[in-house]
C-alpha cells in the first residue's frame, strides 16, 4: 500500500495531473482499440511500467494496451467511480486493497474467477496469500495483485550507536520497543513516528499491534466488532503510554513529514513498507527489522489490486496483467523498482540473489510475507465506515483525548451499528 | 415593420453574444444545481441507479449529529474569516493608496497569496505551523511563549485554517480595496479638507461611506466563499483532527465520495445552497440601505 510515499510530490503531481486526466477521459475509450490501464506510478515505477507495456505492445497486436497516469493512487477509487457514472471506464485501474468492496457491487466489474483459478500455467495459487486475499471478495476474484507490501521496523543505525542501545532483535518486545523509543527521544527528536491523521493510514499500523496482541478486528463470523478485547486495550494502552506518557512519538499530521524527519535524524524508527526505503538518503545508515512483538510479531500487508472491467478487460487487459504477473517479466519490474516480488517461484529463480543484492533491505520485507503476514483486513463493503470510526478511535487516543477504554467502548457500538446496517 | 424587425434582430444579436457564457453557466452551473436537487431525494451510490428516498435524506440530515456540529464550525469558521479579511484588507489598502517610494512592490507584494495554489499554501503552512519543527513555534519558543499544536491540535485547528485562508483571500480584499479607494473623486477629499478634516476624520467620514460598496462585495463574496470551505481544510487537516475542521462542504465529501451516499451528500449541499442564498439575500438586502452613491 502506498499510503507512505511523499505527499508534497504527490499532492502536486495529483493537482497537475487532473488536468491530464481530463483531457484522457474526453478522449474516449476504444477509439484506437487499446485498453486502458489507470495507475499511479511516477518516476521509476512509471519508467519500469511505460517499458513492459510497450514490449508487450509489440508482439501483441490485438491486446494493445495503454497506460494512463491516474494522478495519484489516494483517489483512484473515486476517479474509477466517476468514469462509470461518465459511462467510459478504463479496462483496468490499479486500487488500494480496501478499496476493492467499492467496486465489486457495479456492473463494469469482472468476476475473473474461471480465468485465473482455471489457468494453470498463470498459477493463480503461486501468488502470495496477502496478494491473492486482496483481489478476493465472497470467493470471487475480481483483479490481480499489483503489489503487496507490509509493515517492517526501520531504523536509523547511528541514533542507536549513538544511545548505546542494542539494535532491534528479531524477538524484540513491545517493553524493548517502547523502552528504546524513550531513550531515543528528546533534544527535540523522537524514538518513532505514527501517522495520526485519523485515516487507514493511521489504522492499518493499529491492526497490526492489535494482531500482535492476539486480538482480532471482528468475530469470526463478520457480524460484530472484537477488538473491544484485553488485546485491543494494551494495543491502545501501548500508543498512549508512548505518545501521551513518554511523549517519545512524532505525530504526523498527514503530511508524511516522517520520512523527512527520519532523514534529519529526528526520527529514530518507522513502522513502515518497501516503498520509503528508496527515498531515504544515502547518508543514513538504516536497518530493517521485524515489528516487536507481543503475543506474536504479526505484520498487515497493504496489497493493492488491479481490479478489470468490461468483456475487453476479460479478453484484451486481462492477458497483459497475466503476463506482467510472471515470474520472470515481474522480477524484472522489481529489479527496477524495488517492489516485493508478487510470488513464491519469483523468489526461487536463479535471478533472484541478485534483485537481493541490490536491494538488501527488502529480504526482511519478503520473509515477513511468509511469516508474519498471517491476518489481513476484512474485505466487506462496511470496512471504510469501520476504518473511519477506528481512525477517529486511535487518533483521540493517541492525542490524550480519550482513554483507551472509552475510545474502544465507543469506536466498538459504532462499528457494531455498521455492521448491522446494511 | 423595419424597426420591429431590427429589434428583433438586436435581441437575437444580443442573445448571441450572450449564448455561450448562458450554456457554459446553464451546463456547470444549473443542470448541476437541479441535478443534485433531484438526487437529494433519492438513494444513490452515485454510479448505479437510484431509488426514491422521499425526505428520507432530510430526515437523516435533521438528525445527524455530525451534519450539526459540521454547520456550527462553518459559521464559527465563516464569523471569524469574513471580518478578519476584511479589518485587515482596509488598512492594507489605505497604506497603499498613498505616494510612497516602492508602493508597486508593496502592491505585487500583497498580491502575491491571491496568485499561489490553495496546495501551496496548504503546505507552506503545515510546514510553518509544524508543531515540532515549525518556524512558528520556533519563534515562539524564542520569546518564552508556550509552543503550540496549531492544525495538530482539535481546540486549535480550525482557528489556524482561519489563519491560513485569511492570509490567501487578503490580496483579493485589499485589491477590491484598492480600486473602490481609488475611485474616491479627489475633489470631495479636498472639500473635506478645507472644511477643516484631518486625515482621520477626512477618512471615516468621506473614504469610508464611499468604499462600502466594495465592502458589501467583499461581504458577499467572501461569505459564500467561506461556506464552501473545503479546499483549504482537505490539504492541511483532511476535516481532523477529531473532526476539528469538518466544515460542511467536507462532511459532505466524505458522505458523496468516501461512503458514496451520494442521496445524502446532495441533501446536505442543497442545505449548504439554501445557508448560501439565504445569507447572500440578507447581505444584499442591508447593503442596499447603507449605499453612498458618488453622482
Amino acid at each position: 500500500m502506498a499510503h507512505g510515499r511523499g505527499l508534497s510530490r504527490r499532492t502536486v503531481l495529483t493537482m497537475g495531473a487532473a488536468l491530464v486526466m481530463t483531457a484522457a477521459c474526453g478522449t474516449g475509450s476504444g477509439g484506437d482499440g487499446k485498453v486502458k490501464v489507470w495507475h499511479g506510478y511516477t518516476d521509476k515505477e512509471a519508467a519500469a511500467f511505460d517499458k513492459l507495456a510497450a514490449r508487450w505492445n509489440t508482439t501483441h497486436p490485438d491486446q494493445q494496451v495503454e497506460l494512463v497516469f491516474n494522478g495519484g493512487n489516494d483517489n483512484a477509487l473515486q476517479k474509477t467511480l466517476a468514469s462509470f457514472a461518465s459511462g467510459n471506464p478504463p479496462e483496468v485501474a490499479y486500487q488500494y486493497g480496501s478499496s476493492i468492496t467499492g467496486l465489486t457491487g457495479r456492473p463494469q466489474t469482472q468476476d475473473l474467477t474461471d480465468l485465473l483459478r482455471g489457468d494453470a500455467a498463470f498459477g493463480w495459487d503461486d501468488l502470495f496469500p496477502a496478494g491473492r486475499e486482496a483481489a478476493t471478495v465472497d470467493g470471487k476474484i475480481y483483479g490481480v495483485p499489483a503489489l503487496v507490501d507490509n509493515l517492517s521496523l526501520v531504523y536509523n543505525k547511528k541514533l542507536f550507536d549513538e544511545a548505546e542501545i542494542a539494535h532491534p532483535t528479531e524477538s524484540w518486545t513491545w517493553d524493548d520497543f517502547r523502552s528504546a523509543a524513550r531513550k531515543l527521544s528528546g533534544d527535540g527528536r523522537f524514538g518513532w513516528a505514527y501517522v495520526n491523521d485519523g485515516t487507514e493510514d493511521t489504522v492499518w499500523r493499529f491492526l497490526a499491534l492489535l494482531w500482535q496482541a492476539g486480538g482480532d478486528l471482528l468475530a469470526a463470523d463478520g457480524k460484530k466488532a472484537a477488538f473491544d478485547s484485553d488485546a485491543g486495550l494494551q494495543a491502545m494502552r501501548l500508543l498512549r503510554d508512548m505518545a501521551v506518557t513518554d511523549k517519545s512519538v512524532y505525530l504526523d499530521a498527514g503530511d508524511q513529514q516522517y520520512l523527512n524527519l527520519f532523514n534529519s535524524g529526528r526520527v529514530a524508527m518507522l513502522w513502515t513498507g518497501p516503498w520509503d526505503l528508496g527515498s531515504i538518503n544515502e547518508d543514513v545508515s538504516y536497518g530493517v527489522q521485524i515489528l516487536p512483538g507481543r503475543v506474536t510479531h504479526a505484520t498487515i500487508a497493504g496489497p493493492d489490486t488491479f481490479v478489470v472491467f468490461g468483456d475487453n478487460g476479460r479478453t484484451k487487459a486481462l492477458p497483459f496483467l497475466k503476463w506482467l504477473l510472471s515470474a520472470e517479466i515481474h522480477l524484472e519490474f522489481a529489479m527496477e523498482t524495488g517492489h516485493l516480488p508478487i510470488r513464491q517461484s519469483e523468489v526461487d529463480l536463479s535471478g533472484y540473489a541478485e534483485f537481493e543484492a541490490k536491494y538488501p533491505g527488502t529480504k526482511v520485507f519478503v520473509d515477513n510475507l511468509a511469516k508474519n503476514v498471517t491476518k489481513s483486513r476484512p474485505n466487506i463493503p462496511q470496512y471504510p465506515k469501520i476504518s473511519q470510526v477506528l481512525g477517529t478511535a486511535v487518533q483521540s487516543v493517541l492525542l490524550g483525548q480519550a482513554e483507551p477504554e472509552a475510545a474502544l467502548a465507543q469506536s466498538r457500538g459504532e462499528v457494531d451499528q455498521a455492521l448491522a446496517g446494511s | 415593420m423595419t424597426l420591429d424587425r431590427r429589434k428583433l434582430a438586436d435581441h437575437a444579436a444580443g442573445w448571441g453574444f450572450a449564448a455561450p457564457a448562458v450554456v457554459l453557466i446553464g451546463v456547470f452551473g444549473l443542470v448541476p444545481v437541479v441535478w443534485s436537487f433531484a438526487l437529494s431525494f433519492q438513494h444513490t451510490d452515485l454510479t448505479s441507479p437510484g431509488t426514491f428516498a422521499g425526505g428520507e435524506n432530510y430526515a437523516k440530515l435533521v438528525a445527524d449529529p455530525l451534519f450539526w456540529d459540521a454547520a456550527r464550525r462553518t459559521l464559527v469558521y465563516v464569523a471569524l474569516f469574513v471580518p478578519v479579511t476584511l479589518a485587515l484588507a482596509l488598512p492594507i489598502a489605505v497604506m497603499l493608496n498613498q505616494r510612497i517610494r516602492g508602493v508597486v512592490l508593496y502592491r505585487l507584494a500583497v498580491s502575491v497569496p491571491l496568485v499561489t495554489s490553495t496546495v501551496a499554501t496548504g503546505i507552506m503552512f503545515s510546514w510553518l505551523a509544524n508543531p515540532q519543527f515549525g518556524l512558528v513555534n520556533a519563534a515562539l519558543d524564542a520569546v518564552g511563549l508556550p509552543k503550540q499544536g496549531f492544525f495538530s491540535d482539535p481546540g486549535q485547528a480550525l482557528f489556524a485554517v482561519v489563519a491560513m485562508t485569511v492570509w490567501g483571500w487578503l490580496g483579493f480584499a485589499v485589491i477590491i480595496y484598492l480600486a473602490a479607494l481609488q475611485n474616491v473623486p479627489r475633489d470631495l477629499l479636498e472639500a473635506s479638507s478645507l472644511d477643516g478634516c484631518g486625515r482621520a476624520r477626512s477618512f471615516w467620514h468621506v473614504e469610508l461611506p464611499l468604499v462600502s460598496p466594495a465592502t458589501g462585495f467583499l461581504l458577499v463574496w467572501l461569505t459564500i466563499n467561506g461556506l464552501q470551505l473545503f479546499d483549504a481544510v482537505y490539504v492541511t487537516t483532511k476535516g481532523g483532527p477529531l473532526r476539528a475542521t469538518t466544515v460542511l462542504v467536507y462532511h459532505l465529501y466524505n458522505e458523496a465520495f468516501v461512503s458514496f451516499d451520494g442521496g445524502y451528500a446532495a441533501a446536505i449541499g442543497c442545505a449548504v445552497f439554501v445557508l448560501i442564498a439565504a445569507f447572500t439575500l440578507l447581505q444584499l438586502r442591508f447593503n442596499r440601505r447603507s449605499h453612498y452613491e458618488v453622482r
